[in-house]
C-alpha cells in the first residue's frame, strides 16, 4: 500500500480509532479479541483433542466435560473452540477475497464506463437477482461438499455487493480535479486509478467488508449446517449444529456452537456499526447500497 | 415527553400482536381431527421415488404397496421363515426349475373387476419388461400362462428361492386392464407410472388417495378388499426424520414411528409406549479397494488385514446402540448361514500394527467415502465413519473422510471408483443367497474391484454354498464367510436393530424384515 | 410519457432481462453437476442395459449438446413446463405447485409480521432515542440479525414444542387434517373462505412457531432500517417546523415522520424478503414444512437438474417480482420519482 501513503494530500477516511471509542465498538472488538486469542491458543487452552472420541458418548454439560460430549464421545468444549480456527479465518478470507475481486471490478466498471461497467454490473445484477443462500447452495452442491467449495460459492454470491459501491464511489471521485489533472499529467489509466481513485474507495469498502464479516460467517455456516461446507469430522460451528439435529434430546450439541456463532456475528455487527457511524452520511448511505 | 402517547400506542399494538399469536395457539391443544378417529398417522423418513411396484424398490414403497397390491404368495405376520398362498397356491418341481401357480378364485381389484391369472402374468412380465430395480427378481425366470387358472415361472438354473421372492411387495398384482388403458404395457415403452402415482390399481386393503414423495402418502380402506377390513379407514404416512418422529409419536402427533434409533428409544418410556425391537435385515459393513488403479494401498492384502484387526468392533457397535448386533459375517443374525461372532473379525492392535508394517504404508491418506443424507434403522453413517477413522488413526492410518448425498456416492460406488466406503445391504428376500453378492465378480464385489478368478478360494466355497443341499447350507455359507472375513475387501460391521414404537392405543401389528410394518394389521 | 409510466417500464423491462439471465443462470448451474443423472435416475438394474440408457437420455433430451438443450429448455419453460424430475418422475411444475404456496404463506406471515414488529419497534427506538427502551431494542434487533436462523429454529422448537408443548412442531396442518378447497394455496386464507374454522385455526397454530423464527431477523433487519430512517426524518426541516408549530406530537409522527420514513423502508422490503426465503432453506427442514425450501436442498442433494433449476427460476423470478413491486411502490411514494 506504499503507492497510497506517498500520496500527498488525498483523502484518507480511515477513521478506526475515533470509531473504537464507541462503548458497543470496544465491546464488539473485545469479544473479537477473545474468540481470535481462542482461535489461536486452542490447541493449549481446549482441555481435549476436538477429534479424540475419549469420552462417554452423549454425557450432559457439567462433569468431566463442562459442555457435554457429542454422538461419538468428543468434548463440545473443545470443538467448540477449535472451530474458531475455522470460521473466523474462513470468513475472513471470504469477506477480504470478495472485497478485492468486487473493488476491483466496481472500479473498472465505473472508471472505464461503457461496455466493461454494462458486462461486470450485468452480472452482478444477476448475481443479486437470487437470495444469497440459494445461489451459494446450488454452487456448492454443483462443486461438491467441501470448505473450499463453500468458500468459491461465497465469493461468487459476495463480489457484487463490492462492485456495486466501488463503481459509485470511483464514478464520482474521476469527477474531481486531482484525478483529471493526474490524467492530464500523463498518468495512464491504471496509474490513475491505483493511485488518484482508489484511496477515495477504501474506507467505505473496508466499513462494508467489516459489516460482511457477520453475514459471512451466518451464511458459511448456513452451508456447513446443510451439509455443503465442512467435512467431517472437523470441528466446525454450523456442522455442529447439524450433528445436533440428528440427536434432538441432547440439547447442548446444537446450543453451544450456534451460541458461539451467535456472539461472534454480533462482535462483528457491533464494530461494523460503529465503523459506519463514524463515516460521513454519504458513505455511510454508499455503503448501504451494498448490502444485501 | 412528547412521544409517550405514541409510545404507548406502539407498545399496545405490540401486545396486541402477541396477543393474536397467543389466540392462534388455543386450537393446537384440541385437535381439530379428533372426530375422525380411524385415521391412523405413521410417520417414517422417505426414501420412496415412485409407487409404481414395478420401478420401486425402496423401503417406504415397499412398505406402502404392500398394503395396496396383493402377491401371489405372501407371507404370515412376522414370519419370513415359510412362504404362503397369496392370490395363489404354488407347487415346485423338476428340480426346483418350475413352479406352478393356481390362482384362487373370488379376488377382486379396487375398481370392482376380478382378478385373473393373465393379471398375474402381464404383472411379473411387466416387472421384467421395464427393467425397473427389482427386475432383477425375476432374472432368469420365464413366466408362462398355462391355463385360465394357472401360470408356470420357469427359471434356467434350480431356483429354491423364488417362493420368498414372490411376497416382495414388487412382485404386487396389478389391474391389467386399467393400467393397460392409461399406458401401461410389458415392455420399455411402458408409461404407467404417472399413473400408478397418483392411483393404485390393486386388490390390497388400501388405496392410494394421496400421493407425495416428499411430504406424505395418504391411504383409504379399499372396499372391495375381499379380507377382513383393516381397524383404520385412513393411513397418513408421513415423511418426519428420526428425532421429530420421536417428538411425535410423544406428544401423541402421531401413532407410529418407524426410525428411531437406539438412542432415541433409549429416552422414550416404556409406560407411555409400546416399544418393539427386532433385528434389522441390514449390514452395515466397510469396503476396501481391490483395485490396484483405484488404491494401491487398499489392494495390499496385508493393509486389508491390518485394517480388520485395528478396528475395535464392541466400541463400534456400542455407536449402533442398545439391541444392535454382530454377527461373525455379512449375513444377518435372523437368517440360516448366519456367523457366530466369535468365528468374525477380532479387534487385535499389536497384530494390526504388524501387518501394517508388512504391507509397506507409509502414512499416506486413505479417503472413506460415505452418504451423508441416509439412516440406517435410524443410525447415522458419519458418526460411524468418524470413529472409524479415529480408531484407524491410533494403528497409523490416515483417514480422510469423504461426504455425500446417497444419489451422488453410489454413482460413484457402483463405479468402483472408491478407496474406502462404509455402506449398508439389506436383505431383498430372507435367504443367504442374497449375500453371494459379496463374492468376486458379483455385484458388490464388483464394486470392490473384486472381481471372478481374485480368489479362488472363496469361489470354491461360494460355489459349494449355493450347491448345498437345504440341511447344509447353514454350515456352507458360514464357511464361506470365513473365507470372505480372511481373503476379502469387506469388513461386517454390525446388524442395527430395528425399533417401532407405536401409542398405547395400538393393541397390535405384525411386522417383518421384506415390508418392515404391515399397515393393515395395526389395531 | 409520463415520468412515472417510463420508470415503470424500465423496471419492468430490466426485470424481463434479468429473468431470462435467471434462466441462463439455473441452466449453467444445474449443468455443472457433476455425477450423470441418469444413473442416479434409473437405478443400477435399469442403467446397466444401454437401450433403456439411450431411451432415457432421448426422453430427457440429455443426448442434445447443451445449447440445444437450452433452448428447447427455454420453449419448454414458456408454455409452463419446467421438465420431469429425475428423481420422483413427477413435473416440476406440479412439484413446484405443491411446495411453493407452503413458502409462500409462511414468507407473507412472516413479513407481516415483520413489518407491524420491525417498523412498531423501529419507531419505538427512534422516538426515545438514547432512552433504555432504545438500547433494549436495538440489542434485540442486533441479536436479531446475528442470531443463525437455522440454529434459532432448532432451539424455538426445542423449547416452544418439545418442552413446553405450546404449539405444534411440524408440518403445515395436523396430521390426517383435510387441507381446504384449493383457492390461493394458502391453508388460512383458504380455510376461511371455506368457512372451516377448525381448519383454519390449525393452520394458523401450524404457522406461528416457523413463522415468527424465520420472521426473527428480517425483523432485526427492519427495525434498525426503521430507526435510521426515522431518526433521518426527524432531523429534517419541515418536521421541526411543525413540531415547532405546536401540532401534538402523535399527529407529526403519523402524517410526516411515519410517511417520510416509508420510503426508503419500503427498499429495504426487497432485501428482507430475499433473506427470508434463505432463512425457509435453512429451516423448513426442521419443522417438516414441504416448501421450497425443503424442496430446494433435496433437489440439490439428489442431483436432481431439472428441480434446482425449477426452483433457482421460480425464487429467482418471485424476487424479482417482489423487488419490482417494491420499486413500483417506491415510486409512487416518492415525490422525486412521481414528478421528476
Amino acid at each position: 500500500m506504499t503507492a497510497v501513503e506517498n500520496t500527498r494530500s488525498r483523502p484518507r477516511r480511515f477513521a478506526l480509532p475515533k470509531a473504537l471509542r464507541s462503548p458497543l465498538g470496544v465491546i464488539g472488538a473485545s469479544i473479537i479479541a477473545v474468540w481470535v486469542v481462542a482461535a489461536v491458543l486452542a490447541p493449549w487452552i481446549a482441555p481435549a483433542d476436538p477429534l479424540a472420541q475419549s469420552f462417554p458418548r452423549l454425557q450432559e454439560p457439567g462433569g468431566t466435560n463442562i459442555l457435554g460430549t457429542d454422538a461419538v464421545g468428543r468434548d463440545i468444549l473443545s470443538r467448540v473452540i477449535h472451530g474458531a480456527r475455522i470460521s473466523l479465518p474462513l470468513a475472513l478470507l471470504v469477506v477480504v477475497s470478495s472485497m478485492i475481486l468486487g473493488t476491483v471490478l466496481g472500479a473498472i466498471a465505473g472508471y472505464f464506463g461503457k461496455v466493461l461497467d454494462e458486462v461486470i454490473m450485468r452480472v452482478a445484477d444477476l448475481v443479486f437477482a437470487f437470495p444469497t443462500i440459494i445461489l451459494a447452495l446450488v454452487i456448492a452442491a454443483a462443486l461438491g461438499p467441501s470448505l473450499t467449495n463453500a468458500f468459491i460459492a461465497m465469493l461468487v454470491v459476495s463480489w457484487p455487493g463490492y462492485a456495486r459501491v466501488a463503481r459509485s464511489l470511483v464514478m464520482v471521485a474521476r469527477q474531481n480535479e486531482y484525478v483529471v489533472a493526474g490524467r492530464l499529467l500523463g498518468a495512464s489509466a491504471l496509474t490513475s486509478l491505483w493511485r488518484d481513485v482508489l484511496p477515495n474507495v477504501i474506507s467505505p469498502v473496508l466499513v462494508l467488508a467489516t459489516l460482511n464479516v457477520g453475514a459471512a460467517i451466518l451464511e458459511l455456516s448456513g452451508l456447513s449446517f446443510l451439509g455443503l461446507g465442512a467435512v467431517p469430522p472437523l470441528a466446525d460451528w454450523g456442522a455442529m449444529v447439524s450433528d445436533g439435529v440428528h440427536q434432538f434430546s441432547s440439547w447442548w450439541i446444537a446450543l453451544f456452537p450456534g451460541l458461539a456463532i451467535l456472539t461472534v456475528v454480533v462482535a462483528f455487527n457491533l464494530v461494523g456499526d460503529s465503523l459506519r457511524d463514524s463515516l460521513d452520511p454519504t458513505m455511510a448511505k454508499a455503503v448501504n447500497g451494498g448490502k444485501r | 415527553m412528547r412521544h409517550h402517547f405514541l409510545g404507548r400506542a406502539v407498545t399496545a399494538g405490540v401486545a396486541a400482536l402477541a396477543l393474536l399469536a397467543l389466540a392462534g395457539c388455543a386450537p393446537a391443544g384440541d385437535q381439530p381431527d379428533k372426530k375422525e378417529g380411524a385415521s391412523l398417522v405413521v410417520d417414517m423418513s422417505f426414501d420412496v421415488k415412485t409407487l409404481d411396484p414395478g420401478r420401486s424398490f425402496e423401503r417406504t414403497g415397499t412398505l406402502v404397496n404392500h398394503v395396496l397390491y396383493e402377491t401371489l404368495l405372501t407371507f404370515n405376520g412376522d414370519d419370513v421363515s415359510k412362504p404362503v398362498d397369496g392370490l395363489a397356491s404354488y407347487v415346485l418341481s423338476d428340480e426346483d426349475k418350475v413352479m406352478t401357480l393356481t390362482m384362487k378364485d373370488g379376488g377382486a381389484f379396487s375398481d370392482g373387476s376380478p382378478i385373473t391369472v393373465d393379471d398375474a402374468v402381464f404383472s411379473l412380465q411387466r416387472v421384467q419388461g421395464i427393467a425397473g430395480n427389482p427386475s432383477f427378481l425375476l432374472d432368469g425366470v420365464t413366466i408362462a400362462k398355462t391355463s385360465d387358472t394357472t401360470l408356470t415361472l420357469t427359471s434356467e438354473t434350480p431356483n429354491p428361492t423364488l417362493a420368498y421372492l414372490l411376497p416382495n411387495p414388487s412382485l404386487g398384482i396389478i389391474n391389467s386392464k386399467l393400467l393397460t388403458e392409461n399406458g401401461g404395457s410389458v415392455d420399455s415403452d411402458d408409461a404407467s407410472e404417472s399413473f400408478l402415482n397418483g392411483t393404485s390399481a390393486g386388490s390390497g386393503p388400501y388405496i392410494l388417495e394421496s400421493y407425495d414423495a416428499t411430504s406424505q402418502i395418504v391411504l383409504a380402506a379399499n372396499p372391495e378388499y375381499r379380507g377382513d377390513q383393516p381397524a383404520y379407514s385412513r393411513i397418513v404416512v408421513r415423511n418426519v426424520i428420526g428425532e421429530t418422529q420421536k417428538l411425535n409419536v410423544q406428544a401423541g402427533e402421531s401413532q407410529v414411528a418407524i426410525d428411531l434409533n437406539p438412542d432415541q428409544v433409549a429416552e422414550l418410556s416404556a409406560d407411555e409406549l409400546n416399544i418393539k425391537s427386532a433385528p434389522s435385515r441390514y449390514t452395515i459393513y466397510m469396503m476396501l479397494n481391490q483395485d490396484p488403479s483405484i488404491s494401491t494401498i487398499t489392494s495390499n492384502p496385508d493393509f486389508s488385514t491390518a485394517v480388520k484387526s485395528a478396528l475395535d468392533y464392541d466400541k463400534i457397535l456400542a455407536l449402533a446402540g442398545k439391541g444392535a448386533e454382530r454377527p461373525g459375517g455379512v449375513v444377518p443374525s435372523m437368517f440360516v448361514g448366519t456367523l457366530p461372532t466369535e468365528r468374525g473379525n477380532q479387534f487385535d492392535l499389536a497384530a494390526a500394527k504388524e501387518s501394517l508394517k508388512a504391507s509397506g504404508y507409509a502414512g499416506e491418506e486413505v479417503v472413506l467415502h460415505y452418504a451423508n443424507d441416509v439412516t440406517v434403522s435410524g443410525i447415522a453413517l458419519q458418526p460411524l465413519a468418524e470413529t472409524v477413522q479415529s480408531q484407524l488413526k491410533d494403528v497409523g492410518i490416515n483417514v480422510t473422510l469423504a461426504a455425500a448425498p446417497e444419489a451422488t456416492e453410489l454413482d460413484n460406488y457402483r463405479a468402483g471408483k472408491e478407496e474406502m466406503g462404509i455402506w449398508s445391504w439389506g436383505a431383498d428376500y430372507p435367504d443367504p443367497q442374497n449375500y453371494i453378492a459379496f463374492a468376486p465378480g458379483e455385484n458388490l464385489g464388483k464394486r470392490a474391484g473384486w472381481l471372478a478368478g481374485d480368489a479362488e478360494r472363496v469361489e470354491r466355497l461360494r460355489a459349494a454354498a449355493q450347491a448345498a443341499s437345504f440341511d447344509d447350507r447353514g454350515a456352507a455359507y458360514e464357511e464361506l464367510q470365513v473365507a470372505l472375513n480372511e481373503d476379502g475387501p469387506f469388513i461386517a460391521l454390525f446388524q442395527p436393530v430395528g425399533n417401532i414404537v407405536t401409542a398405547k392405543s395400538i393393541t397390535g401389528f405384525t411386522s417383518n424384515s421384506v415390508w418392515t410394518i404391515d399397515l393393515a394389521s395395526i389395531e | 410519457m409520463h415520468p412515472l409510466a417510463r420508470y415503470l417500464l424500465t423496471r419492468l423491462g430490466i426485470g424481463v432481462v434479468l429473468a431470462f439471465g435467471i434462466t441462463l443462470v439455473t441452466f449453467t448451474l444445474a449443468n455443472l453437476v457433476p455425477g450423470d443423472p441418469v444413473q442416479a435416475a434409473l437405478g443400477e438394474q435399469a442403467s446397466a442395459n444401454p437401450a433403456i440408457v439411450q431411451q432415457f437420455r432421448e426422453d430427457m433430451g440429455l443426448d442434445k449438446p447443451l445449447p440445444v438443450q437450452y433452448v428447447t429448455y427455454l420453449g419448454n419453460l414458456l408454455q409452463g413446463d419446467f421438465g420431469v424430475s429425475v428423481q420422483t418422475r413427477t413435473p416440476v411444475a406440479l412439484e413446484l405447485q405443491r411446495a411453493f404456496p407452503a413458502t409462500a404463506e409462511l414468507a407473507t406471515a412472516a413479513i407481516l409480521l415483520s413489518i407491524l414488529v420491525g417498523i412498531g419497534l423501529g419507531l419505538m427506538a427512534a422516538l426515545r432515542r438514547g432512552k433504555t427502551v432504545d438500547h433494549v431494542i436495538r440489542l434485540v434487533s442486533l441479536l436479531g440479525i446475528s442470531a443463525p436462523t437455522f440454529w434459532l429454529a432448532l432451539v424455538a422448537y426445542y423449547v416452544v414444542f418439545y418442552q413446553l408443548r405450546l404449539l405444534p412442531g411440524s408440518g403445515r396442518l395436523s396430521p390426517g387434517a383435510v387441507p381446504p378447497p384449493n383457492v390461493t394455496g394458502f391453508y388460512t386464507i383458504d380455510s376461511v373462505l371455506a368457512g372451516q374454522w377448525a381448519t383454519f385455526g390449525d393452520a394458523l397454530s401450524h404457522l406461528i412457531l416457523p413463522g415468527t423464527v424465520l420472521a426473527l431477523s428480517t425483523i432485526g433487519l427492519l427495525t434498525r432500517f426503521a430507526r435510521s430512517s426515522v431518526l433521518d426524518v426527524l432531523s429534517l426541516d419541515y418536521v421541526r417546523a411543525a413540531r415547532a408549530k405546536g401540532l401534538p406530537s402523535s399527529a407529526v409522527t403519523l402524517r410526516y415522520v411515519l410517511r417520510g420514513a416509508l420510503v426508503p423502508i419500503i427498499t429495504v422490503l426487497g432485501i428482507a424478503f430475499g433473506s427470508l426465503l434463505s432463512g425457509a432453506v435453512l429451516t423448513e427442514k426442521v419443522f417438516a414444512w414441504h416448501g421450497i425450501g425443503e424442496y430446494a436442498y433435496n433437489g440439490a442433494t439428489r442431483l436432481d437438474l431439472p428441480a434446482v433449476m425449477g426452483v433457482g427460476l421460480v425464487v429467482g423470478i418471485t424476487y424479482i417480482l417482489i423487488n419490482l413491486a417494491v420499486d413500483v411502490l417506491y415510486g409512487f411514494l416518492d415525490p422525486r420519482v412521481r414528478r421528476a
